[in-house]
């Protein structure tokens, strides 16, 4: 894939296929206010915004010249190009996927400096976790390579980041990608050349919504409601197995089943746990119903496995009550 | 509750000694308690006398003409619907291969991997793999043999894994029913290679002639297993440096007949494990116990498990420390009350907790549970 540039156009080119990336407009939009000149004019004595567009795809092609993503970041920047022309305000451009020396965030955070001195281009490192660090709705647009992390949760993290207007960029050199993105994918506008693809968004309410919802806070509310109801029915279950009482023998296996269950939930939200042996403590807890099950069907003593469950219980309860209360 | 037909598969060709260890008494045990049939397939290594004490398993043989892994491949390829549940011993790269046929043929079947291993090993699984990583995924029960490494488990893998020892099935010592506390006597006993750096013996031979100046009465130690040259010469140095100890200490060989080893289990009070690592509880520590010795043990990872954290055995936290190893064994050997009620709550803790019959039970639950996850609410 070779990007071509020339005096009125800049191209992709991919054996015989070519995509328009930019021409060079004729007339030029006065309502785009810059501190930088559009075209040449009367008195050259400074770059013009397309001569310095111009000479960033030239550093893109030499600073990522057997990057696979060359296309993707050509067409980003095709987008990107008139967000940051759209206004005089700094801009701050959030970018996750590939390492922070990516030569390619240097030429566009080169091209947003050129255009507006207090914008920036924020670089992640590589977890998903990097989003909390960032305000909510405080970014102009997002760049995110989906085979980096191509999980809803870490989407919408990113997509909360953006303010209403912004400009949310998925790109991807796959195609396949699971059905809990398609709602989103399917609203994009779709750029493709070769293997490369763009998936272009404007940030608005129907997207705002749809990222809080699936966002890994409301996942992690969601979950902890799954997890108190959980706890619950385990409070009870094996208070009435210390009691002594006499249960049905499907008891013991519902409680196991719930307590897998409620491990399960945990491990799902392990990352924002602030207790990391939350799970372990859930796991040991079914190993101490089971025991004890196993006790009562062997006819065995059951005064250390119950001692067991006790400890095992009460570790368990306390530790849930702490990070849920 | 469900009955399965089980089948072993060993990363490596099975050996006779290797039926009556855990990769195979275990899944045994599970047969009894859970099982239609059980068979284990391998690579013919010798003949397999142990076979007899294996009632109702099948010994399946692999052609002699392919690698092994390839020929158990090919097996479950041919036989997928007569295997609901795959034993596996060991995360090993070996399996990987295997699996993926088996899930992708049967999807509905289960997999249980026990992993046999310790910190320094899991620690060093290569995770990043994909392949290596798609093989512990499709594995639908994991267990490790100590608490403190499924913990790490737990935030390394972020998956469930169970704890399951390395127990004991106790139909394979009948003798162990019979011991008496009146018949042990003042002997501190340890089993294991001796000399070699996992066994750290010198530290007991070491930590043993701190304890006997500090005690008022004698007590002999008896070490049992191959004596490697160096440990030979340390011994003989020992010996020379202090020659009133010598005629207390029995370095026995290797000793290969079971019954002659059970009487040495019969006869001491204490089971020392000075080893500086051990993928879960080692047999030799299971053994001991369930003859009612009461344990004193480096901090190896099944440390609190082998102990019931500190309750029916001591710990020496510091693998180097003979001193702190000498003071354990001095408390020990100078409190026979303990040592005499610990003989009934030791055994009684390994019948609980580390008897394979009941530990099978366990794991019928959970396997039914895997069953119960698949099937739509």
């Amino acid at each position: 894939m070779n990007l071509r540039i020339t005096e009125t156009c800049i191209t992709l080119e991919e054996g015989a296929e070519t995509f328009m990336l930019l021409e060079k407009l004729l007339i030029p939009d006065y309502q785009n206010v810059t501190a930088r000149p559009y075209i040449t004019f009367y008195y050259k004595e400074s770059e013009t915004i397309w001569e310095r567009f111009r000479l960033c795809m030239e550093r893109l092609t030499a600073f990522c010249p057997e990057d696979p993503y060359l296309g993707c970041y050509a067409l980003m920047f095709r987008r990107l190009y008139t967000l940051l022309l759209s206004s005089s305000q700094s801009k701050n451009v959030i970018a996750y996927g590939p390492s922070t020396d990516c030569g390619a965030y240097k030429v566009f955070q080169d091209f947003m400096t050129f255009l507006q001195e207090g914008s920036a281009l924020t670089a992640l490192a590589w977890s998903p976790y990097s989003f909390a660090a960032l305000t909510n709705s405080a970014s102009s647009a997002l760049l995110y390579r989906l085979d980096t992390c191509p999980v809803l949760t870490a989407v919408c993290d990113a997509m909360e980041k953006i303010k209403t207007g912004g400009l949310l960029l998925f790109y991807t050199l796959r195609d396949d990608f699971s059905s809990e993105l398609r709602p989103l994918l399917d609203r994009a506008e779709k750029d493709s050349f070769g293997s490369c693809t763009v998936y272009a968004l404007t940030m608005d309410e129907f997207l705002s919504d749809f990222a809080q919802a699936n966002s890994s806070e409301s996942i992690i509310l969601s979950r902890a409601e799954e997890i108190e109801k959980r706890v619950s029915d385990l409070r009870g279950l094996t208070q009435a197995m210390l009691a002594g009482a006499s249960l049905p023998e499907d008891t013991y296996t519902i409680t196991a089943v719930i307590l897998q269950q409620t491990e399960e939930i945990l491990l799902s939200i392990y990352d924002y746990l602030e207790n990391d042996e939350l799970p372990i403590l859930a796991n040991a807890l079914k190993e101490a119903v089971l025991n004890y099950y196993v006790g009562i069907d062997g006819g065995h003593d059951l005064t250390t496995y119950r001692e067991k469950l006790s400890q095992a219980s009460e570790a368990f309860f306390t530790a849930i009550e702490r990070e849920f209360q | 509750m469900n009955k399965y037909n089980m089948c072993v598969i060993p990363a490596f060709p099975l050996e006779n000694v290797q039926l009556l260890k855990d990769r195979v008494v275990f899944p045994y045990a599970c047969f009894l308690a859970f099982g239609e049939s059980l068979r284990l397939v391998t690579k013919k290594t010798g003949d397999y006398p142990y076979l007899s004490y294996l009632e109702g398993a099948q010994l399946v043989t692999l052609p002699e003409d392919q690698p092994h892994m390839d020929a158990a491949v090919s097996y479950v390829t041919d036989h997928i619907n007569e295997i609901d549940l795959l034993f596996l011993f060991g995360a090993r790269g070996e399996y990987i291969e295997l699996v993926q046929t088996y899930k992708t043929l049967r999807p509905d079947g289960i997999i249980y991997l026990k992993l046999d291993t310790n910190i320094d090993w899991a620690n060093a699984l290569p995770l990043f793999d994909e392949s290596f990583s798609s093989f512990l995924k499709n594995c639908d029960i994991i267990s490790c043999e100590a608490r403190r490494l499924q913990t790490l488990l737990y935030k390394k893998w972020q998956r469930p894994v169970e704890y399951i020892p390395n127990g004991v099935y106790y139909p394979l010592y009948p003798d162990a029913a019979n011991v008496r506390y009146e018949d042990k006597e003042n002997m501190i006993l340890t089993v294991g290679r001796l000399g070699t750096m996992q066994k750290n013996s010198l530290l007991l031979l070491y930590a043993y002639a701190l304890t006997f100046v500090e005690l008022n009465e004698p007590w002999e130690l008896v070490m049992i297993g191959s004596i490697m040259p160096e440990f030979q010469a340390d011994y003989d140095d020992f010996c020379k440096r202090f020659p009133t100890l010598a005629p207390h200490i029995h370095l026995t060989g290797n000793i290969a007949d079971k019954q002659t080893l059970y009487r040495y289990y019969k006869k001491a009070k204490i089971f020392a494990l000075p080893s500086r690592a051990e993928g879960g509880s080692p047999n030799v520590f299971s053994e001991a116990a369930i003859f009612g010795c009461t344990v004193v043990t480096t901090g190896v990872d099944a440390a609190p498990d082998m102990t019931d954290n500190g309750r029916v055995g001591r710990i020496s936290p510091n693998t180097e420390d003979i001193d702190g190893f000498a003071k354990e064994l001095t408390a020990l050997c100078r409190d026979p009350k303990y040592l005499a009620r610990n003989f009934h709550d030791m055994r009684a803790y390994m019948r609980e907790f580390f008897d394979y019959e009941r530990l099978a039970e366990r794991l019928h639950i959970l396997v039914d549970l895997q069953q119960l996850k698949r099937r739509p609410s």
